[in-house]
C-alpha cells in the first residue's frame, strides 16, 4: 500500500477526532444554556422517584389528579375522587413520605431491570460475533472479529455524539418513560413539533438534558439495541468489505440511520402518533423492534450486499450458486444460544420496568417463537433436501425472535408459536430466494433472518395482537378502546383492523426507508472509491491484508483450499 | 530394503499399527493426507447449495523394512486396513538406496 495514501487516510482520521473533541466542548457549553430550563436533569437521581411515581398494578396512580376539563361527563365524579385524596392526605402525612418513598424504590426496582437486561442485550454482540465467525471461510476469521469488534466501539460513539439525541431527545413529548421517571428533560424536537415529530433534539453528546440519571438508564438500554442493529450488516457484507468502509457503515447506522426511524416509532415521533393523529389502531407499535432494529438493519445489510456484489466464485458461469461452508459449526450454534440468552433481556427488558408483570409473557412468547422457528426451518429442510442443515437450524431460531420481538409483548403464547413457525418457514425461503433468484450473496443469511422476519414480525402483531395488554399504548385509548375499557392493542384477528393496515404499511416504510437511504448514501461512497477489497486480497483471506495477521495460524494452508476449487472455475 | 508406503482409512490406522508392530517392525512414520482414487468425491448441501468433497481425508504410512520383510508387512497391512468398501486406499512398494541413523551415523540394514 502507498504510503502517502495511509498518510492521507490517518491525516482524515485525525481531523475527525480533532472535529469530535471540538463538537463536545461546543455541546458541553450549550448544555449550560440549558441549565437554567426547567425541567432540571438529575445527574446524581437524587431527586428522581417520588409519589407521583407509585401506581398499583392495574396502572391507576397514588397520587389522584386534578381534573381539568369541567365538561368532561365524569368531571364530577372526578373531582369527587380528587377532593377525598386530598381530605385523606392532609390527615395522614406519613402515607405520603412513605409514597414517595415507595415511589423511589419502584423506580430502583425498574432501573435494575432496565439495566440487567441492557447487559443481557450486551453480551448477544458476543452471540453475534461467534456466529457469523463459524459461518465464514476461516481465511476470513480475524476480518469478520475486527468487523464485530469495531462494529461496538464506533456505532457506540456516533449514538453517544448525535444518534441518542435524534432518537430520544423529544421522548417526553409523547412517549415518555414513566416506567424511568419519564426523563423529562428530553422534550425538543429537532425537526417537526407536537405529535408530527421527525427527529429529536435534545441530549447530544448526553450533557445537558442528557447528563441525567434516568435518562442515562434509557441510553444504556437504547445504545445495545441500536448496536444490534449495527451488527446485523456484517453478516452480510463480511469476506470482502474493506475495514474502512465498514467504519463508514457503523458511523452512519449508529448516527443517522436508526436513530431517525427509531425516533418516529420510540421517540415520540409521527408513527407511533398515528392512532392518534389518523385513527390507525394505537399507531406503529413495535414492542421491542422487529422493523426499528432487525429489519433496518436487515435492508440496510441488503442494500450493502447489493452494492458490493457477490463473493468471488460464489456464482459459477452458469449462475449457478455455490457452497462455502462454515468453518466452525461449534460457533455457530453457541452463537445462537448466546443470542437466545440475551434475547431474553431484548424482548422482556422493553417493558423498561421489572413493575410490568407482563415480562413473564414476554419471556415465555419469546422462548416460544425460538423453538417453533427453529423446528420449522429443521423440518421443512429435512423435507427439501433430505438432511436437516444445522446452519439453518440455527437461522430457523434467530427467525423466530426477530418475528416475536414485536409482538411478544401483544400476543398468546400460542400465537407465539404459529408466528414461530411463519417466520422459520419465510427464513428458508428467504435464504434461497435470494442466493437464487435475487442473486444477492449473503453469507449469514442475515437479510432473511433480519429484514424479512422483522417486517413480517411487526406485520404479524397486526394479525395477533389480542387486546390484553398495551392499554393506551402510544396514548390511544386510554378510557376505552373498541368499546371496551381497558383494551390493548388489538390486531386482524381480534377485531382490529385499522392496526394490521398500520403494521403493514409502518413495517414497508421502515424496510423501504433502510434499503432506500443505504443505497443512495452507500452507492455515492462507493463511486467515491471502490468499498470492496481488491481480488488478490479476496482470494487470499482478508486477515494479513487487512489486520496484519491470521485467526488461525496453524491451518494457513488449510484455509486457503477451503473453496479454492469453486473461485479457480469462477473467477 | 524397500519402502512401504500406504493410503489407508483414518479409521484404519490402528488396526494396522497393531499388525504391523506385532511382525517387529519397529518405526513407522504417518501423516495426514487428503486426496482420492477411484472412490472420488461426494456432494453434499449447503444452505441450499450443493458443493462436492472432491478430496477425502486419508492417513499416509511410510516403513522402511528389509527385503524378506517385505510381504508380511504388506500383508499385515492389507489385513488391518481391508473393510472391503470402496476407498480402503493403496499400499506403494519402492526400493530404498540407503538407510541412516543420525544419532549413530550407522549405515544400511542395521540402521532401519
Amino acid at each position: 500500500m502507498p504510503s502517502a495514501y495511509v498518510g492521507r487516510r490517518r491525516k482524515w482520521i485525525l481531523t475527525a477526532i480533532v472535529a469530535l473533541v471540538f463538537a463536545q466542548i461546543f455541546v458541553g457549553s450549550l448544555s449550560v444554556a440549558f441549565a437554567d430550563q426547567l425541567p432540571q436533569p438529575d445527574p446524581a437521581g437524587t431527586a428522581t422517584g417520588d409519589r407521583t411515581l407509585v401506581f398499583d398494578a392495574a396502572g391507576n396512580p397514588f397520587v389522584v389528579p386534578e381534573p381539568t376539563d369541567r365538561s368532561a361527563p365524569d368531571y364530577t365524579k372526578s373531582k369527587q375522587e380528587f377532593d377525598n385524596f386530598q381530605a385523606q392526605a392532609a390527615r395522614e402525612p406519613l402515607a405520603l413520605k412513605l409514597a414517595d418513598d415507595v415511589g423511589h424504590v419502584r423506580l430502583a426496582t425498574n432501573f435494575s431491570w432496565t439495566l440487567l437486561t441492557g447487559y443481557l442485550v450486551l453480551f448477544m454482540q458476543a452471540g453475534f460475533a461467534l456466529l457469523t465467525c463459524g459461518l465464514v471461510r476461516k481465511k476470513n476469521a480475524a476480518h469478520l472479529m475486527m468487523l464485530n469488534f469495531a462494529a461496538y466501539v464506533f456505532a457506540f460513539l456516533a449514538y453517544y455524539a448525535v444518534g441518542y439525541a435524534f432518537q430520544f431527545g423529544a421522548v417526553a413529548i409523547n412517549a415518555a418513560p414513566t416506567n424511568l421517571g419519564g426523563t423529562p428533560t428530553l422534550n425538543h424536537f429537532l425537526i417537526g413539533s407536537g405529535q408530527w415529530g421527525f427527529l429529536g433534539g435534545k441530549g447530544f453528546f448526553l450533557t445537558g438534558p442528557g447528563y441525567d440519571a434516568g435518562s442515562n438508564c434509557l441510553t444504556l438500554f437504547e445504545v445495545v439495541f441500536m448496536e444490534t442493529a449495527g451488527y446485523i450488516i456484517v453478516g452480510a457484507i463480511c469476506e470482502r468489505i474493506t475495514f474502512w468502509a465498514f467504519l463508514i457503515c457503523e458511523l452512519f447506522i449508529g448516527g443517522l440511520l436508526y436513530p431517525i426511524s427509531g425516533c418516529w416509532v420510540w421517540g415520540g415521533g409521527w408513527m407511533s402518533q398515528l392512532g392518534s393523529t389518523m385513527h390507525l389502531g394505537h399507531g406503529y407499535v413495535d414492542f421491542a423492534g422487529s422493523t426499528v432494529v432487525h429489519a433496518v438493519g436487515g435492508f440496510c445489510a441488503m442494500a450493502l450486499a447489493v452494492i458490493l456484489g457477490p463473493r468471488l466464485g460464489k456464482y459459477g458461469p452458469d449462475g449457478k450458486p455455490r457452497a462455502f461452508p462454515a468453518s466452525n459449526i461449534v460457533f455457530v450454534v453457541t452463537g445462537t444460544f448466546v443470542l437466545l440468552f440475551g434475547w431474553m433481556g431484548f424482548n422482556p427488558g422493553s417493558t423498561l420496568g421489572a413493575t410490568d408483570l407482563r415480562i413473564s409473557v414476554v419471556a415465555v412468547n419469546t422462548n416460544l417463537s425460538a423453538v417453533a422457528g427453529s423446528a420449522a426451518a429443521m423440518v421443512l429442510w429435512y423435507f427439501l433436501f433430505g438432511k436437516p442443515d444445522i446452519t439453518m437450524a440455527c437461522n430457523g431460531m434467530l427467525a423466530g425472535l426477530v418475528a416475536i420481538t414485536a409482538p411478544c409483548a401483544f400476543v398468546s403464547p400460542t400465537s407465539s408459536a404459529v408466528i414461530g413457525v411463519l417466520a422459520g418457514i419465510l427464513v428458508c425461503l428467504g435464504v434461497l430466494f435470494n442466493e437464487r433468484v435475487l442473486k444477492i450473496d449473503d453469507p449469514c443469511g442475515a437479510i432473511s433472518v433480519h429484514g424479512y422476519c422483522g417486517w413480517f414480525g411487526a406485520v404479524s402483531l397486526g394479525i395477533f395482537a389480542d387486546g390484553t395488554y398495551g392499554a393506551g399504548w402510544n396514548g390511544v385509548g386510554v378510557a376505552s378502546y373498541l368499546g371496551r375499557a381497558g383494551q390493548g392493542v388489538t390486531g386482524l384477528i381480534h377485531g382490529d383492523f385499522s392496526q394490521f393496515w398500520m403494521q403493514l404499511g409502518g413495517a414497508t416504510l421502515l424496510a423501504a426507508y433502510s434499503f432506500g437511504a443505504t443505497f443512495i448514501v452507500f452507492k455515492g461512497v462507493n463511486a467515491w472509491r471502490s468499498m470492496r477489497v481488491s481480488k488478490e486480497v479476496e482470494l487470499t483471506g482478508l486477515d494479513v491484508p487487512e489486520f496484519g495477521m491470521l485467526a488461525y495460524p496453524e491451518d494457513a494452508v488449510e484455509m486457503l483450499t477451503a473453496g479454492s476449487q469453486a473461485q479457480q472455475r469462477g473467477v | 530394503m524397500k519402502r512401504i508406503d500406504a493410503v489407508i482409512r483414518p479409521s484404519q490406522l490402528e488396526e494396522v499399527k497393531q499388525r504391523v508392530t506385532g511382525l517387529g517392525v519397529t518405526g513407522l512414520t504417518v501423516s495426514e493426507v487428503r486426496g482420492f482414487g477411484r472412490q472420488k468425491g461426494h456432494t453434499e448441501t449447503y444452505r441450499g447449495s450443493e458443493y462436492t468433497v472432491d478430496f477425502l481425508p486419508k492417513i499416509f504410512v511410510s516403513i522402511a523394512v528389509a527385503e524378506e520383510m517385505v510381504e508380511p508387512v504388506v500383508d499385515a497391512i492389507i489385513e488391518g486396513a481391508r473393510t472391503g468398501v470402496i476407498g480402503d486406499g493403496k499400499i506403494f512398494v519402492s526400493s530404498l538406496d540407503e538407510v541412516i541413523r543420525i544419532r549413530t551415523g550407522e549405515r544400511g540394514p542395521g540402521a532401519i
